[in-house]
């Protein structure tokens, strides 16, 4: 792989992650802190309805040295409320500061019962005159029920993929929340912590 | 690849947007001792109950039945909304039995049309409520 390539793999892989929740309830803030080896960001985004979000990411490149902001817009396409499951899809969005021809869009989808868990997330990042596709998965089961208020946890799979690279990664990843407060943790053995907190209020 | 991905997007907006919520269902009124004696509430933990209106003699709970109601992160904000509301003294969250526990003060008027808002604002459904006299 040269050097041009992985560049534009490690700028991909800076865009875009996964999020938990990206749509609150009506009126409802998410703020949320993510570090890996790759970048610190904070993102903190609004939900005037529970049906879209309006957010701008801070980002701390730690690859380039460097600092830009992405805003942000998430809207809910669709939630079907079952009586022990809901399942959700979204559509994505942003825009870099830095260079307006920067630009994400995608969909995240996710199902989920009490017990388990499985999501997606698919998107396309066009930087400059270059177009890529990055897909990851999720699955995760609960290895108790706790009520509501306890500490609840998710032992999950995730692997993603993107078009530059073309190589899967699969790595383990623990979910922790309790009240307003989540944090996920993943490890690759490849680039090592993933970092992921978020409050809701 | 980039076309492919908006008419995805695109028919989900459409197929999606014909999809309604099941939330047509009637709320029923009920009288009890602070105990569960109807058979609708059946499904309801009666412990947990019998815990919640311990302290509200001369209340009203009202107890709403909700679907998509599967994680304690996501019902965060029915509870952060409701106990905002000057009328209601205590809100509780059952995820085993999907309901959500409303004390109100004995003269408040009870409107499930109200309660359905407030819970779809948070993004799941309410589908029916018992309201009982303690």
């Amino acid at each position: 792989m040269g050097i041009n390539k992985i560049l534009f793999v490690i700028f991909i892989v800076i865009i875009v992650n996964v999020d938990a929740r990206p749509v609150s309830w009506t009126q409802g803030s998410t703020l949320m802190a993510y570090s890996n080896n790759l970048k610190n960001s904070i993102y903190y985004h609004f939900s005037p309805t529970y049906k879209f979000s309006l957010g701008l990411e801070m980002v701390e490149d730690k690859i380039f040295d460097n600092s830009y902001a992405y805003f942000r817009f998430t809207r809910l396409l669709n939630r079907k409320n079952m009586q022990n499951s809901q399942r959700n899809l979204y559509f994505r969005s942003g825009v870099s500061s830095k260079q307006w021809a920067s630009y994400f869009f995608g969909l995240q989808g996710d199902w989920e019962t009490r017990r388990l868990f499985a999501g997606f997330n698919v998107n396309l990042i066009e930087s400059g005159n270059r177009d890529y596709f990055n897909q990851s998965y999720q699955v995760g089961i609960a290895p108790y029920l706790g009520e509501f208020g306890d500490l609840h946890t998710w032992i999950m799979v995730k692997t993603k993929r993107n078009s530059v690279a073309d190589e899967w990664s699969t790595f383990p990843v623990i979910r922790l929340f309790k009240g307003d407060v989540m944090l996920e943790l993943g490890y690759n053995g490849e680039t090592s912590w993933d970092t992921h907190l978020m409050y809701r209020f | 690849m980039k076309i492919l991905l908006l008419t995805i997007i695109f028919c989900s907006t459409q197929v999606f947007s014909h999809s309604k919520e099941n939330t047509s269902h009637t709320p029923h009124a009920h009288s009890a001792d602070a105990k569960l004696v109807d058979g609708k509430l059946e499904n309801l933990d009666s412990d947990r109950f019998d815990s919640f209106v311990s302290d509200l003699k001369g209340h009203k709970v009202a107890v709403v039945s909700v679907k998509g109601m599967v994680c304690d992160f996501c019902a965060r904000g029915i509870q952060k909304t409701f106990n905002k509301r000057d009328e209601i003294r205590k809100v509780d969250v059952d995820l085993d039995k999907g309901k959500v526990l409303l004390a109100f003060t004995s003269s408040a008027t009870i409107d499930f049309e109200e309660i359905k808002k407030t819970i779809q604002s948070n993004g799941q459904t309410a589908v029916d409520m018992e309201i009982i006299n303690i």
